[in-house]
Parts: structure tokens; sequence; C-alpha cells
């Protein structure tokens, strides 16, 4: 019975970890979207839903033609209508004539609400057995994280072509791939000094690097299909990224259960109170949140990007010029579908990094 | 002088009024409601709100506006859910963030924040949001319990009248009671019986809805809205579906329609969704899913934006009541 699941950056390979680990061996990798993939979607979505749907729709019917027939997503209560994807894709893709069935996955569910789910999903896992594999995979997380955030940094400042890209899918693999906490640990605590020692960077453009962090829907934020590749565009432009939404941590219950460790979503969610005050859903605290903290650790400024339509985030793009100005941080917010045009993208991305270092040149004078 | 609290009429308000309306008076405040939409509060609307935000919110900013310089206060709750696993939009719950920082001119916005779903609140957080909201208007302590019970059972009240029940539904459909404006009969002898669905905001907003039920009423239609369902029907409807709807106030929305395509006692059903709602994007394609499925009641979906014109959408109400007629 292959199993299938939306692409979503590289997610995608913390999705095979899951899965793996519950044992199963029927996985079917989904497809990198393409332009076809985001037609597809579009023609069968509803009119004005937001970006993402389409484009899991889009790829669970390139991925039903190859012949999966069950498929994981995301379901359960939330905030915004992401939790009903699933119900009306289920209609969609049975009026389009497929035979298949749905895994949602209620991720913001009590944690063992969530684990049974998964369960449910796995080759005859006890629960045992699924809390052990949840718990392998978000350490893996950590490590996928680790590898996206080393890829930035060095796609940026490399002197030969490709090799961040090249070094970050070898290693995502390998995470992938790797047998034992032990192991993984040990080639984790490495890979920093792995990039550092394959990867020629300039140094001296290290040192007046641009540092932009990229924030807004988790799923816009980490596709790069949607995104338009926003971290490579920015990265072309000498400029160091980093994800500012991370998935990981929400999963990861070895950080979130230690009293002493407060993670950074958690902080950001706190200095957005005088803002924003409560969840609304999405990121929109946190990427409140993230304009201060971002600030304080001397980042330059964030790009924060949003579907059409998309609930909670026109809630961060009113809110956060007030914010952005309070503490002079500049952030950009760019609203994202599948008509967004490559150029003007590129174009609105140059002039504010354009912005940023006349910022930078400014204040090195002074 | 009695402090006046500014509600602007639309979103939430066209849910709770009687509660809110009851709590400030009862604390001795003057409400100032902004009045229906106008033409020149959509203009206000239009020209201040978000560009992508929806246009129930947008109608929102433009009543916030037209009522800024005439009150003391603005009430805008920030209401995440009354329901253990249900929610509202999250739109409720940051507009008063929103405008606040926004329009830095406004007076100031009382926002309490209350949800029961995601945050858990109950009892002991309504008493205390009460008690906070209370002290800006009185000392006495008493007058804001009593401020606190009466608005809560004027809301109650206000609920059992709206709501029908299951035997009413019965009466109606038999066309033993009329439940709105009454039908023009001149049209037609027997007048056609159509379901309007929709958020209250939009079906109880003649500027938003385009006049559409004194347009039905005048096409001799009778309408029943999914706002007076009785709730165990909405209910049972839910409970037919293979996963939980959590938009509280999609339930309605979904359940009426749900019912009248399985039920076929009625002529039709009529949709009214706004354009880039959420939740309502969802809701529109459900429906037409389960319409394909169980077509015997034809249902129409009309999608309102602020560029939508009454002509247009008249023309189209009349192509669908045609169709009826040429059906019966
Ligand atoms: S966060 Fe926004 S884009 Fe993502 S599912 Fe929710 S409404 Fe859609
Ligand atoms: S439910 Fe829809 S129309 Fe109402 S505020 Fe939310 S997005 Fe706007």
């Amino acid at each position: 019975m292959p199993f299938t699941y939306p692409h979503f950056g590289s997610l995608t390979y913390v999705f095979e970890i899951v899965l793996r680990e519950l044992g199963r061996t029927d996985i079917m990798l989904p497809k990198k979207p393409s332009k076809k993939t985001s037609e597809l979607g579009s023609r069968y979505s509803p009119e004005f839903v937001c970006t993402p749907f389409k484009l899991t729709l889009g790829t669970f019917i390139e991925m039903l033609d190859l012949g999966a027939d069950e498929l994981g997503i995301g379901g359960g209560n939330m905030y915004c209508r992401f939790g009903l994807y699933w119900p009306v894709q289920k209609l969609i893709l049975e009026d389009l004539g497929y035979d298949f069935k749905f895994f949602p996955i209620p991720i913001f569910d009590k944690p063992l609400n969530l684990v049974k789910s998964l369960q449910t999903a796995s080759n005859n896992c006890t629960v045992w057995e699924t809390i052990k594999a949840f718990r392998t995979t978000w350490i893996k997380t950590r490590y996928i994280e680790l590898v996206d955030k080393l890829h930035f940094e060095y796609r940026a400042l490399e002197i030969g072509k490709n090799q961040a890209d090249r070094l970050a899918e070898e290693a995502h693999r390998k995470i992938v791939e790797i047998q034992g906490l032990g192991n993984l640990r040990r080639y984790g605590k490495k890979l920093p000094e792995l990039f550092n020692k394959t990867i020629e960077i300039d140094k001296k453009k290290k040192k007046n690097a641009l540092k932009i962090g990229v924030c807004g829907e988790i799923y816009v934020a980490l596709e790069p299909t949607l995104n338009l590749d926003v971290h490579r565009k920015l990265n072309e432009l000498g400029v160091i990224t980093t994800n500012c939404v991370s998935f990981g941590m929400l999963i990861d219950f070895g950080r979130k259960i230690n009293p002493f460790k407060t993670l950074p979503y958690q902080k950001a969610r706190r200095v957005a109170k005088p803002y924003i005050g409560q969840r609304c859903g999405g990121e929109a605290q946190e990427n409140i949140g993230d304009i201060i903290l971002y600030k304080k650790k001397k980042w330059d400024g964030l790009v924060h990007l949003y579907p059409f339509t998309c609930m909670p985030e026109i809630i961060t793009r009113s809110i956060a010029p007030q914010v952005s100005r309070e503490y002079d941080m500049p952030f950009l917010s760019l609203v994202i579908d599948e008509h967004t045009g490559e150029t003007g993208f590129q174009t609105r991305l140059e002039a504010f990094v354009d912005l940023l270092s006349r910022k930078k040149d400014k204040m090195l004078a002074s | 002088m009695k402090k006046k609290v500014g509600l602007p009429r639309a979103l939430l308000y066209y849910k709770f009024e009687p509660m809110w309306r009851t709590f400030f008076e009862e604390l001795g405040a003057e409400v100032i409601v902004s009045p229906e939409t106008t033409k020149t509060i959509k203009d206000l609307a239009v020209r201040y709100a978000p560009d992508e935000d929806c246009y129930s919110t947008k109608l929102y900013f433009g009543h916030a506006i037209y009522l800024k310089d005439k009150v003391d206060y603005f009430f805008i709750p920030r209401f995440g859910s009354d329901h253990e696993v249900n929610v509202g939009c999250p739109k409720f719950i940051g507009l008063a963030q929103v405008l606040d920082s926004l329009f830095p001119d406004f007076p100031e916005i009382i926002m309490p924040y209350y949800s029961q779903a995601k945050a858990n609140h109950g009892k002991r957080r309504l008493l205390r949001i009460i008690f906070e909201i209370g002290l800006k208007f009185t000392y006495n302590p008493l007058k804001i319990i009593k401020a606190g019970i009466r608005a809560f059972k004027a809301q109650r009240e206000y609920e059992e009248q709206l709501h029908i029940s299951e035997q009413q539904l019965e009466n109606w459909i038999k066309s033993q009671i009329f439940l709105n404006e009454k039908p023009n009969l001149k049209m037609r002898k027997k007048p056609l019986k159509l379901a309007l669905v929709g958020h209250p905001y939009v079906l109880n907003d003649n500027l938003s809805n385009l006049d559409i039920r004194e347009n039905l009423s005048q096409k001799g239609v009778d309408i029943i809205t999914s706002l007076q369902m009785p709730r165990s029907t909405i209910e049972d409807q839910m409970e037919k579906l293979d996963f939980n709807l959590y938009f509280n106030y999609e339930r309605e929305i979904l359940g009426t329609i749900m019912y009248f395509l399985e039920n076929n006692t009625i002529d039709g059903i009529l949709q009214l969704a706004i354009f880039s709602c959420g939740p309502d994007s969802i809701a529109l394609e459900l429906a037409s899913r389960y319409s394909r499925r169980q077509p015997e009641t034809p249902l129409l979906q009309l999608v309102i934006d602020e560029l939508s014109s009454e002509v247009g959408f008249s023309t189209r109400i009349e192509a669908f009541i045609d169709m009826i007629d040429r059906r019966n």
C-alpha cells in the first residue's frame, strides 16, 4: 500500500524518517512540485483557498497517478483551515475517481492522541514502539534543521558552485538513513566541521555579509517551489539566511518538557505579547516576536512570506510595521500565490537587500 | 457625563449584541453603535483596511473608523471560542490589536481575550473579565456582578428566540408559519421556499448582502436562515461527518445545507459567502461537492466582495428561481 505525503521543503525528510521509524517499507517519496503540480492543484481547488492547499492537492494527484494509495497529511482541530484540508481534498479526489485512504495526523493534539494516530499509520507498531519512533524523529529533525542552517550560510559564501547544495543533500540523506541514536549524535556533532572542511568560502565576504531571516506561514516559508526558492535567491545575492519558523521545535517534546530551556518559539511568543497577546493560528505570534529577537541577535532584517487569503498571517502583516518601526528592524512582507511572478519577486528582494546594505554601510561609517 | 462605549456594527456584533449592550448599559455607560452599513462606511472600509483582508473584516474597519471620534472606548473582544474544541475565525482574535497597531489615534480599546477551546478559559476567566471591565465604569461590585448576570441572561433569551425548535421547522416546511419577511404574493400564488445560508454579519447586513432579503421577499420567496435553524438539527448533521468541522460558525452553514440536501423538503438553497474568507472557502467546496452527490434540491452559491453589484446579483437569483420554476 504505497504511502505518500506532501512535499514540504526539508520536512520532506522528516516525514520520511517518521514513516521509516514506524516500520513502513512502502514509502513513496513525494515528487518535488513543479509548475504542472501547481496547475493541477489549482484546477481542482476551490478558488480562494490558500495556496498550500492547491500545491498539496496537486502533489496528491500526481502521486496517486504514480500508484500511491495512502495519503498522510496534518489534521485535527486548529485555528485556521489547515486541519480541514483533508476532508475537502478527500471529496475532490473521490470525485476524480481515485481510490485511496487518508491518514490525517493531528499534529497539534495532545501528545497521546498524536501517538495513537501515528500508530494507525504504522506497520503494526506497539504504542511503545510508536513513541520511540516519534522520539527518534524529533531528534533527527534537530539535525535536519541544522543542515538547513549551515546550507543557507555556506551557499551564500561559497567560492565554488553548488557545493553547499550537494553537501546539504548528502547530509540530509545520511541523517535519514543513519541507524542508532549514538551514531546520529556523533555524525550530527561533526556537521559544522564537515561544512567547514568541504566548502571553501570567501572569508572577506563573511565579515560583511548581510543576514536575513525568512519567516511567515510555515508551508510557504519552507517549500522552495512555493516560495520561489527564496533562500537561494538571497544566498545568491551574498546574503546569509535562516528559517525563523521551525517545525522541529513543535514536535521536539524532548526539549519542550525541559523546564530549564525556553525554546526560541516560546521566547518569540513571549516577547510578542504586547503586540499580539495570544495565539491566533499560523505563525503570527512567533513572527512578530522574531522581529524583536532577530534584532537582538543583530540580524539585518526579516522577509515575511504568506499565502494569499491566509487568515493568521494577514494579522502579522498588519501589526508588523509598528514593531518593525519601534525596533528599527526592516521587515518585508510578501504575499505569495501560484501566480506570483519570478521577476517581480526578485526585484522586491533585491531592493530590500539594497536597502539593508545601505543601512549597514551607514552604520559602519558612523 | 456617561462614558461612551462604541460597538462597531460588524462581525461578532451580529452575534453578541444583546450581551454586550446589556452589560455596558447596566454598568451605566452609554452604548453607541455605528449605523447600519452605509456607502460612506463602505468607502472608509475599502480605503483603510488591508487590501487582502476579507470584505467582512474590511467593513469592521469602516465601522470602527466611523465611530472613533464619537466614543470614549471601543469594545472589541479578542474572541477565540465558546466551545470545548471548536473555534471562531482567527481574525476575531487578532482584530483588536490590528486596529490598535494601525490606528494609534483610536480611543482606548477594551479587548478581553476569551477562548475556551485553545486557552481553556472558563467561568473564572469570565468573572475576571467582567470585573476588569466593570471597574472602568463603577466601583460598585454588586452593580458589576448584576451587569454580568443580566448580560448573559439577555444573550440567552435572544438566542432562545432566534433558534427555532424542530417543531417550528416542521411547521415552516409545511408553510404553516413565516419565520422572516413575508413574501410578496402578488408575484406568485404559492411562495417559493428557500434556505438562506451564511454568516450572521452577512445575512443581517443589507449593504453587505446586497439587499438580498428584500429582493427575495419581493420575488415571492419565503426564507429560513441558517442562523435560525434548530441547534439539534445542526449537530445531528455534524455527527454524520467523518471529521470535526471545527469552525463553529461554519457548522450552522454546512449543517443547514446538508439537512436540506438530504430531506428535499424545500425548493432550493442559497449560500452567501465572502470572497477570500478562509472558513467559507472550505464550506463552499464541501457544500458544492455534497450537492453534486445529492442534487435534488438545487444549491446556488454566491460569493460577495466589495465589487459585487446588485444588478449582477439579482440576475443570478432570478435565473435560479426560473430554473426552480421550470422544474416544479
Ligand atoms: S496558516 Fe494560512 S496558508 Fe496555512 S493553512 Fe492556515 S490559512 Fe492556509
Ligand atoms: S470568518 Fe471569513 S468573513 Fe468572517 S472574519 Fe473570518 S475570514 Fe472574514
